[in-house]
């Protein structure tokens, strides 16, 4: 596998030694042995070298037309003819010149998607990602990583002329950035007094990153694709191998530009190439979760793997219930529904609702007596789940931050916003500190897209002249001390007693001692798999769904279909938690308990008040 | 393909511009581009468009030519124009600008110092471009279909296409060179230079002979007295949302406008592009970086605004003749309704009454009074009966729509608003959620969570259709013509029968009765239906995707292009029918007076009525109302008094069957008379909502128990 020569040109790809990869690039170890440009310094790589580039699609440019092979006439008039696929620039020697009229040229389409490395991908998937791309890259790369270093950027550590200041850079939790296509503009100019060529940049480094949460920015990349060109929806996360393209000369900035061109245009889709390189893709594969313990592409030497036959999803799930119980005061049904939440996933869109969301609004927190209590439970959380967000939800943030992406003709890119993010990324709302404070349009634009997102799952891009909507899969967690306004599929008011609250710091400490890495890396295994479970229903228990649904229709337990939509994706969730596929009379029975346990909850602090 | 021969073609042009005819009105020929050239020969016209189906009409091959190879042909087209013109001046023309007058002088002068036989040096000739002073257009095929972007791939390059987007961006309009003319510094003579790309390099030194053999080095400077411009302008269209495949970002294209074809459309504008798909030709540095990509560009012929132009935009919503025989299927009516949120179950008539919402009513305008032809609706109930979603499901479909809830919206936010204009300082109107939705629907959810003062701004939009706006020195009347369907909670958390609507809904009667329809939505169990509600979303469970339903739901599009069809009709009501509307109504209001009614009775449930079947003929696309729109009509009004009266019947513990009801409704009509016609039995009982069938049953029920007979032709009851 590592004899695999990785020094191949395109023009050499059709030669046996291009086959030979190509064909390596069937089997999915076959990838593990490719350096990943997320965490490659690229003045380690060279132009035209193979690597791979993980992340999600934000944008797809409009089709390239490019010359598949042109005629070149050479100072003495011979010709000879040149492929042009998986190039950016023409191959010219001194004195050549391309022949455009030429019979033997070939035209090709070819697209180009801005894809970017997955938001809110979390510390632990990265540095496992980087171990694995660093084992097999063989010069030992020492910079970054370190594991009390908060959002490894790995930009920083790359040989880019344009420094991030880290000044600039807005406070981890804020979120509140306005997004300013020559925000960065000062800063470019000051740091770039030993370079020349950012000093006609029109555009902000930041606006040319475009990052969906621009606390902790993502790494782009300009990905060219030559086949399939329908298969790729926006926000699909995709892993790509191709040839890596960074001359200097496609930066735009260099460019002279005539008066009939809009250099705002030019400049955003021509990026520095040091900044934002390009990747002919040869081979792409779409991934359907960003969990990188489960991806066969991604090998690491030191991780011995797991067997997934072995792997109890019974056990595991019972522990990290535990887990879970321990970090919310030892209240026992919320641990439960947090878990079906953590495992929920939009398996289905039907009828124009979407099956399988499960969003969770977990509320009556004692906030007076432990202001720290959300934050360091999502410290918790963000060791286990692959992707994540953290937003506290003010009426700063909501008036402040873009949530929805937004068309901006004048540069003609979609400018990401807080909620473009990949499937299976977990949003977790904190709206313990919520004040009243108005919302000004902003705001309530903000609250507009977040509710579209958490009743539909679907994102609406704002193209200025109409939406679309985009099918997203966010699921929503939300702490709050009241009852959040917000349409959550579940409300769970949280019981604890004096003593549990008292030790809470402790048990979070517990908890965290708890996770011990075999733990650590069972419970985020267990997460992904059981989102991926293939779940059936048999007849039988159908048909015993549907008469015990009359009957609860006859006493009023039960009110209309969407609680008994609610109902079944919860008896669904309870029994994947419990290793099975299929629904069983436990599950339904443990689930309608569970409702009506939660309500009572609800009459009691009715009756209290 | 063969070769074509341009010479040739040349001619076969000549021929068609000067001898293509159409018979006007009159039965006399009309020379339609030989008026025109002579018009363009006198300067009174610039833009010469060749309609294709007239060359079709001339040359069936010349215009297949023409499409694919446009640009070619443009020029073609020029140059016999250009021989042309001369023979169709009528008479001298006057100068019309500088550049006129600059040719005029060049020619005069050329007249007199040239030596005929003296052999002239190309260059110093004047190009063809600076001296043709129109332009040339084609006008694609009437049956051409427009493209949407993505289909636009290389194999159009050259071609003549039109594509349909909405316009994003626009520059200003430039001047653009077409043809630099030059003076030299020494020898004073005149250098022309075509322009054909969007750069040129100047050219440096004079070519003349007087310069090149006397090696003077003359230096030529740029005239722009001389030099021809045209305006040329640089649109950026997008695709519109129908035409992006789920989960794609719409598709740009670049379109160079040039002259006349300039400032025809704006940011915003949905519109039709015809013209040429070229690459672009780069030049300078650009061209060594970007050799390997070439970017295309749209050569604009033609642009026409949807939005300004109807016509076009009917043109494209117009049903094939595939989906107008699925839609002519008998049950129709009952599909088209239940296609309505079909996620939603059951409410069969509530989504009729919907539908017939979407469609609307005939507007009349008799003697400058004007009767609305929308329809209202009220639909009340319980929480959690998905009236919200039956809300925005219809705010979804129909074309026009604003969806607001009670709570959220004031008066102000309703009607208009007076704000500061930022940039003037002025005052002006901002429209609300009704003048925003005219001519389509507002939905208006928790109608009656709304503030009294707020709702009365509706009362006026309700009847008169417009919105009386008297606010810091503005006073207009804005239209408002707005179906309003709103959806409202009963005060008490729950309905309650003994009550009237008034009380359960706390709305004032004024408000109530402007609606032509109030249905109550109830939620009550009932075995069959919860067991099939049940049956269809574990299906849904198990197996992830949509059961197959006996009447395939409808496609939201085809259902919206449907219902625009139905808008256009204008069904009349026949007099004959006259009495018999007049006879419902006149029993409608006996009725109200004798029952103990909930609801009320005016005459505005007579307007409702009428509305509602003018609705029901122009969904059959009729010109007529029949006796079955009024039926049904009729039917639909009783149901939902029925809906807000049945509560009643259930307390009583007495259930009395349909034939029970319609025997009573017999006897009603016998009055003291001892026989009664089964036609007007069958006429009164459609209106109270009975079905033919029921009756039918009723009269062979009690015929059976001997209360009375029926003669042989069964066309007379006879009580015994």
């Amino acid at each position: 596998m590592h004899s695999l020569n990785l020094n191949i040109l395109p023009e050499h790809l059709k030669s046996e030694e291009g086959g030979l990869l190509i064909a390596s690039l069937q089997e999915p170890k076959g990838w593990s042995g490719i350096p990943l440009l997320n965490y490659t310094p690229l003045h380690d790589l060279k132009d035209m070298s193979i690597v791979r580039f993980r992340g999600m699609i934000q944008d797809m440019l409009d089709p390239e037309m490019y010359l598949e092979r042109y005629e070149i006439v050479k100072e003495d008039n011979t010709c000879r003819v040149q492929d042009g696929k998986f190039r950016d620039c023409l191959l010219l020697n001194e004195g050549e010149r391309v022949n455009h009229d030429a019979k033997e040229n070939v035209h090709g389409e070819r697209r180009t998607f801005f894809v970017i490395s997955i938001p809110g991908l979390n510390n632990w998937c990265q540095e496992y990602e980087s171990q694995c791309s660093r084992s097999n890259f063989p010069k030992p790369v020492e910079t970054e990583n370190t594991a009390g270093k908060k959002r490894s950027a790995p930009m920083e550590e790359d040989d880019m002329h344009v420094e991030i200041d880290t000044t600039a850079r807005p406070a981890a939790d804020g979120d509140n950035n306005k997004r300013q296509r020559t925000g960065e503009k000062l800063n470019n100019t000051i740091d770039s007094d030993a370079v020349n060529h950012t000093s006609n940049s029109v555009i902000g480094m930041e606006y040319h990153l475009n990052s969906p949460i621009p606390s902790r920015p993502s790494k782009a990349c300009m990905v060219k694709i030559y086949n399939d060109f329908e298969k790729y929806k926006l926000n699909t996360i995709i892993d790509v191998v191709g040839f890596l393209s960074v001359n200097p000369a496609l930066d735009a900035t260099t460019m002279d530009v005539d008066a009939f061109d809009n250099l705002n245009e030019i400049q955003a889709q021509n990026p520095p190439p040091s900044l934002i390189p390009r990747l002919h893709a040869i081979a792409v594969h779409c991934l359907p979760h960003p969990n990188p313990l489960l991806d066969e592409r991604l090998l690491s030497n030191s991780q011995t793997c797991i067997d997934s036959h072995g792997f109890n999803m019974l056990s595991v799930g019972n522990e990290f219930r535990t887990f879970l119980k321990l970090c919310l005061f030892n209240d026992n049904l919320a641990a439960e529904y947090l878990l079906s939440h953590l495992i929920s996933t939009v398996y289905c869109r039907a009828e124009s609702r979407c099956l399988g969301r499960f969003l969770l609004n977990i509320f009556n927190l004692p906030q007076n007596r432990i202001s720290n209590y959300t934050k360091q439970f999502y410290e918790l959380l963000d060791l286990i789940i692959p992707a994540s967000h953290y937003i506290a939800m003010t009426a700063e943030t909501m008036n402040e931050s873009t949530f929805g992406p937004k068309k901006d003709y004048e540069t003609n890119k979609l400018v990401s916003g807080m909620l473009q993010l990949a499937p299976q990324t977990h949003l977790v709302i904190d709206e313990t500190f919520t004040k009243s404070d108005r919302l000004n349009s902003n705001g309530i634009l903000s609250m507009q897209i977040l509710g579209h997102v958490m009743t539909h799952q679907e994102l609406k891009c704002n193209f200025q002249y109409y939406e679309i909507d985009y099918e997203v899969d966010i699921p929503i967690l939300c702490f709050s001390e009241k009852k959040s306004i917000l349409p959550y599929d579940a409300f769970v008011p949280i019981e604890y007693d004096d003593q549990s609250v008292e030790v809470i710091e402790e048990s979070l400490k517990a908890a965290r001692h708890y996770l011990n890495p075999i733990r650590l890396n069972q419970f985020r295994r267990f997460l992904t798999m059981a989102k991926l479970t293939e779940f059936n229903v048999n007849p039988a228990e159908s048909e015993m769904i549907q008469n015990d649904f009359v009957e609860m229709r006859k006493n009023k337990s039960i009110r209309d279909a969407e609680e008994l939509h609610h109902l079944l994706v919860l008896t669904r969730l309870l029994a994947v938690a419990r290793g099975k596929n299929v629904l069983e009379k436990d599950a339904w029975e443990l689930a309608k308990q569970m409702e009506s346990t939660r309500q009572q909850r609800f009459t009691n602090r009715e009756g209290s008040n | 393909m063969p070769k074509r021969d341009y010479v040739q073609d040349k001619e076969s042009v000549k021929t068609f511009l000067s001898e293509f005819c159409k018979d006007d009105d009159n039965g006399k020929k009309h020379f339609v581009y030989a008026n025109q050239l002579v018009k363009l020969a006198h300067r009174e016209q610039i833009l010469l468009t060749i309609d294709l189906d007239h060359v079709s009409e001339f040359n069936e091959e010349l215009a297949e030519a023409i499409i694919s190879n446009s640009r070619r042909y443009a020029s073609i087209f020029g140059d016999a124009i250009a021989e042309l013109l001369p023979t169709f001046k009528e008479r001298e023309v006057s100068a019309k600008d500088a550049l006129d007058v600059y040719i005029e002088h060049r020619l005069l002068m050329e007249s007199r110092t040239r030596n005929p036989m003296e052999q002239h040096d190309q260059r110093n000739n004047f190009p063809p471009e600076l001296m043709k002073r129109f332009e040339v257009a084609f006008k694609p095929h009437s049956n051409e279909k427009a493209k949407s972007i993505r289909e636009i791939k290389a194999e159009h390059i050259g071609k003549l296409v039109t594509v349909r987007g909405i316009v994003t961006r626009c520059t200003e309009v430039k001047p653009m060179m077409v043809v630099a003319t030059y003076t030299c510094d020494r020898c004073g003579a005149e250098t022309y230079q075509p322009v054909n790309s969007l750069t040129f390099i100047p050219v440096q030194d004079c070519p003349s002979d007087d310069c090149r053999i006397n090696k003077a080095g003359g230096r030529l400077y740029l005239q722009t007295r001389g030099s021809k411009f045209v305006k040329f302008q640089e649109i950026k269209i997008q695709e519109h949302s129908d035409q992006v495949p789920v989960g794609h970002i719409p598709r740009t294209m670049t379109i160079m406008c040039r002259g006349e074809v300039t400032r025809m459309a704006q940011p915003g504008d949905h519109v039709l592009i015809s013209g040429v798909f070229l690459p672009l030709i780069r030049s300078g540095f650009r061209q060594i970086i970007q050799g390997l990509l070439s970017e295309t560009f749209l050569h604009a012929y033609r642009i026409v605004c949807i939005n300004k132009n109807d016509e076009a935009s009917d043109q494209e919503a117009e049903l094939t003749a595939e989906e107008l025989q699925e839609l002519a299927q008998d049950d129709f009516y009952e599909r088209l309704a239940t296609s309505l949120a079909p996620e939603i179950y059951g409410h069969l008539d509530v989504k009729k009454a919907l539908l017939l919402l979407l469609v609307g009513g005939v507007d009349k305008r008799p003697d400058g009074m004007r009767i609305r032809g929308n329809i209202n609706i009220c639909l009340m109930g319980d929480p959690g009966v998905a009236k919200s979603q039956l809300l925005s499901y219809i705010s979804r479909l129909a074309i026009r729509s604003q969806y607001t809830t009670g709570r959220g919206s004031s008066g102000v936010g309703l009607t208009a608003a007076v704000m500061k204009d930022p940039l003037t300082g002025e005052m002006m109107l901002e429209g609300g959620a009704l003048v925003l939705a005219d001519q389509g629907v507002c939905c208006i959810d928790e109608f009656d969570k709304m503030a009294e003062h707020d709702r009365t701004a509706i009362h006026e939009v309700m009847e008169q259709q417009t919105i009386s706006i008297a606010k810091a020195g503005i006073m207009t009347t804005l239209n408002a013509r707005v179906s309003i369907l709103a959806a409202a909670n009963p005060a008490f958390g729950r309905y309650n029968p003994r009550r009237t609507v008034e009380q359960n809904i706390q709305l004032p009667a004024a408000l109530l009765s402007r609606f032509d329809l109030l249905w109550l939505m109830q939620d009550k169990p009932d075995r069959d239906n919860d067991l099939r509600l049940a049956k269809h979303i574990t299906y849904v469970h198990s197996h992830n995707k949509q059961p197959p339903t006996r009447i395939k739901a409808l496609d939201m599009n085809l259902m919206r292009r449907y219902i625009n069809l139905c808008k256009r009709k204008n069904p009349t009501i026949p007099d004959e029918l006259t009495e018999y509307i007049v006879g419902a109504y006149v029993e409608l209001r006996r009725e109200a007076r004798n029952q103990k009614d909930m609801t009320f009775t005016s005459a505005r449930n007579l307007l409702g009525i009428l509305r509602l079947s003018t609705a029901l003929a122009r969904l059959r696309l009729s010109d007529k109302v029949e006796k079955d729109d009024v039926a049904e009509a009729l039917r639909l009004l009783e149901m939902s008094k029925d809906s807000l009266n049945q509560l009643h019947e259930h307390q009583k513990g007495h259930v009395p069957n349909t034939s029970d009801k319609i025997f009573a409704v017999v006897r009603e009509l016998a009055g003291s008379s001892n026989t009664v016609k089964i036609a007007d039995v069958i006429d009164r009982c459609t209106t109270k909502g009975f079905k033919p069938d029921q009756v039918d049953k009723c009269i062979e029920d009690y015929e059976e128990l001997n209360v009375w007979q029926v003669n042989m032709a069964r066309t007379k009851i006879t009580f015994m």
